[in-house]
């Protein structure tokens, strides 16, 4: 993506950015900061490469297709492959990780008293017992599983720490919501420490809401529910896990923009990750939006039984082309004097000041006709078509990690109050079917889906998956590596070429298949 | 840059094991992608890093192995001397090679399982005639014994060596799978940190075979 920002600053031909240099953001993994790194670029730890091997894989002119380890297992069996791009960076800017990682109630938080009670109240319950089997003890925590892919810009800094940390803020944010989580028969509380409205369960739900904010508010129990009379909004329990992932990847954006002081952090990244909790699997993406039409982003499709499920819609350009432009429009400041934040069908001219152009605003789907003024001349906020549309002439990626130093070429503009660190989350109920062994979850990066389409990628699944042993641990990694060979292609004297003497992708493939029938024992 | 070709189960990823570790591993783990080992050399007193890419033999793979050749200065192409069928399929492997890699690819041809006499079924004087009659170097090396494996590396390093020196091999384009190093060390295919590294020393020819 690197490319686009290069590409974007000369493309730009509206004048008031042209020049050269842009040192702000160079290639590579080190922009030229003195700090150290806050993790030293590599592969994803569970490829577990040597130091050689990583040297060896960053081979431009072969690209070897990197996968899982004939020792390795992923959780699920779950198959991924790799290859770096074709030189337009140094380094491979994608990264990934994956892991099952365990949610328990934070330890401190709480008193220890509850839990001895908790036990008690729970074998007093009819359910009880069927509840305690299901999700095991209360002590005992979930075990969630975390994949995440990240495709770095301008630098693979804010790539390899995110893949290093951004399963922690999922844990943690997880943390605070799991004893209300594993209590699926009850909705969840509105107000911790609050009695909830009448529901058979209610008392655990109370006790363990209470237990959760350590007995803050009403100390001992609260006799009395309040009574309502106002109606209330009921709040399912996979809401909570999506504001628990939208959190932790804020916190996520805040801990890179708190340490980029200390340490050398560069670029930025989109982030997909995706979440299996308590039978449903959550698609979270904060990628890039900004784009009409063919939006290529690091995305999510499931194949069932033949059939193409998207798991991660992109944002769609017109809800976020009315956030940029209401934020444009509420704080100017941040246009540095030098855009607008009013869209026009094309760049306004000069000699066009007091005739009557088409336009609209944040506030509009329409256009209406508005006459031109000395404002109007200015920059678009947003610029080009399609792939090529730029949030300030700069970026094309409204959504994502990182950025924090991002500036307009040649200016003291920063980018980075336009970007979102909030991701679009999806809910995929596993338990609703019986997902076969060729039933998978794709999850890939830009290089993959730039080539091909998804029924493309569906196509080559169905091929291939059927003709591999049920039983072979590596079918996953295999067909991974299927892809993303389909995807680079070939490399012949013009260029890397696909089926269809197609161009393949240039660019760095990051390719996970994960198979859902895992799923099924969970639900 | 070397690759590593041949049938399934000839001992290609022994072999470099072998080179790399000192090892070598009785059972067989297929290699289902591309793996990879360097290490460094002393050539006529010049320290070169030997970048090693070994392949996947079986057919199921042959599309992804064929697309490493390009990028290649030398392959080694791997039969097994207990298995004839893995003999005859060298042909095979060679147009592959040719096909695919820059013309000028050094090509060392190993019949592996030298420790394995009683079971011999290919004839030493038969991979020498092929070899001849193709333009290969030849060894017989045993992965398990480690006997001329090293030779076999370092020979093949040798004669892209003498090619380079000779002009043939183009070092400035990074296609040819040699790259030079920053203090004038030419290697192949070196990364950014591999002229501060240490080379593990060389045992001297043995003379085991
Ligand atoms: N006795 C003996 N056995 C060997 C030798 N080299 C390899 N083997 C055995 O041959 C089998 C296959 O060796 P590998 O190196 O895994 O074969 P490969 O050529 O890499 O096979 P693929 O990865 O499938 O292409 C293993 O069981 C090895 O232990 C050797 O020199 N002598
Ligand atoms: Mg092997």
């Amino acid at each position: 993506m690197l490319t686009r920002v290069k590409s974007a600053v000369a493309n730009f031909m509206g004048g008031i950015m042209a020049g050269s240099s842009g040192s702000e953001h160079s290639g590579g993994g080190c922009g030229g900061s003195d700090l150290p790194l806050r993790f030293p670029y590599g592969r994803p730890e569970f490829l577990g490469l040597s130091q050689d091997e990583v040297e060896c894989s960053a081979d431009h002119i072969a690209r070897p297709i990197l996968i899982l380890k004939e020792t390795r297992r992923l959780p699920w069996a779950t198959g991924y492959a790799e290859v770096i791009n074709a030189g337009k960076s140094t380094y491979n800017e994608d990264q990934a990780s994956c892991e099952v990682l365990t949610v328990k109630k934070k330890a401190g938080a709480i008193t220890s008293t509850p839990n001895r009670n908790s036990t008690k109240r729970r074998s007093s319950l009819p359910n009880g017992e069927g509840l305690q089997l299901k999700e095991n003890s209360e002590s005992e925590g979930v075990s969630c599983h975390y994949w995440s892919l990240f495709d770095g810009h301008a630098g693979s800094g804010a790539a390899v720490v995110a893949s290093r940390l951004l399963q922690h803020h999922v844990t943690e944010q997880l943390q605070d919501i799991v004893e209300i989580l594993k209590n699926s028969a009850v909705l969840p509380p509105t107000c911790l420490g609050e009695e909830p409205e009448n529901t058979p369960a209610n008392s655990r739900t109370l006790t363990r809401a209470a237990s959760l904010r350590g007995g803050v508010g009403a100390p001992g129990s609260p006799s009395t529910p309040p009574t309502r009379f106002f109606t209330e909004k009921k709040i399912p329990h996979e809401c909570l896990v999506i504001g628990a992932l939208e959190s932790a990847f804020k916190e996520m954006d805040l801990q890179i923009e708190r340490e980029r002081s200390s340490y050398n952090i560069s670029g930025g990244c989109t982030a997909l990750i995706v979440v299996c909790l308590l039978g449903k699997l959550y698609v979270a993406n904060a990628g890039d939006s900004s784009s009409e039409e063919e939006v290529t982003n690091p995305k999510a499709i499931i194949i069932r039984n033949g059939e193409i499920i998207p798991m991660s819609s992109e944002f769609t350009p017109e809800t976020e082309r009315q956030r940029l432009q209401y934020l444009a429009f509420m704080q100017p400041h941040l246009l540095g004097n030098e855009f607008t934040h009013l869209e026009f069908p094309r760049r306004v001219q000069r000699k066009e000041l007091g005739k009557k152009m088409l336009y609209r605003d944040f506030n509009m789907t329409g256009w209406a006709y508005k006459t031109i003024e000395d404002d109007d001349l200015k920059f678009p906020l947003i610029y080009g078509e399609g792939k090529k549309a730029r949030v300030m002439a700069t970026i094309g990626v409204t959504r994502g990690l990182g950025d924090h130093d991002l500036k307009v070429h040649d200016s003291n503009i920063y980018i980075k109050p336009f970007l979102s660190s909030a991701p679009e989350v999806r809910v995929y109920d596993l338990s609703k079917y019986e997902h076969g062994a060729d039933d998978v979850l794709i999850l890939a990066t830009d290089g993959l889906w730039d080539v091909l389409s998804n029924e493309e990628v569906a196509e080559a699944i169905s091929q291939f998956l059927p003709n591999c042993d049920p039983d072979d641990p590596h079918r996953y990694t295999l067909a991974a590596q299927d892809l993303v060979m389909r995807a680079r292609g070939v490399l012949k004297d013009r260029g890397w070429r696909i089926s269809n003497d197609r161009l393949g992708s240039g660019d760095d493939i990051s390719v996970y298949v994960i198979p859902l029938i895992h799923g099924n024992k969970l639900s | 840059m070397y690759i590593i070709i041949g049938d399934t189960g000839v001992g290609k990823s022994c072999l470099l094991l072998q080179f790399t570790d000192k090892r070598f591993q009785p059972v067989h783990d297929l290699t289902i992608g591309v793996e990879f080992g360097a290490r460094m050399v002393n050539i006529d007193g010049k320290q070169i890093k030997l970048q090693i890419w070994d392949t996947a033999g079986q057919e199921s793979f042959r599309s992804i192995t064929r697309s490493y050749y390009r990028g290649a200065a030398g392959a080694l192409l791997v039969y097994d001397i207990t298995r004839r069928e893995t003999f005859n399929h060298l042909t095979s492997w060679l147009e592959d090679a040719r096909q695919h890699s820059s013309s000028n690819m050094v090509i060392m041809l190993i019949g592996n399982k030298s420790d394995l006499e009683s079971r011999r079924d290919v004839k030493r004087e038969e991979g020498e005639a092929f070899a001849r009659e193709h333009g290969l170097i030849f060894m017989e090396t045993s992965a398990k014994t480690a006997c001329n494996v090293e030779e076999a590396f370092i020979n093949t390093a040798k004669e892209i060596y003498r090619k380079i020196q000779q002009g043939l091999f183009d070092v400035h384009n990074e296609a040819n799978g040699i790259k030079i190093g920053p203090q004038q060390c030419i290697s192949t295919s070196v990364g950014p940190s591999a002229s501060q590294r240490s080379s593990s020393e060389i045992g001297s020819n043995s003379g085991c075979c």
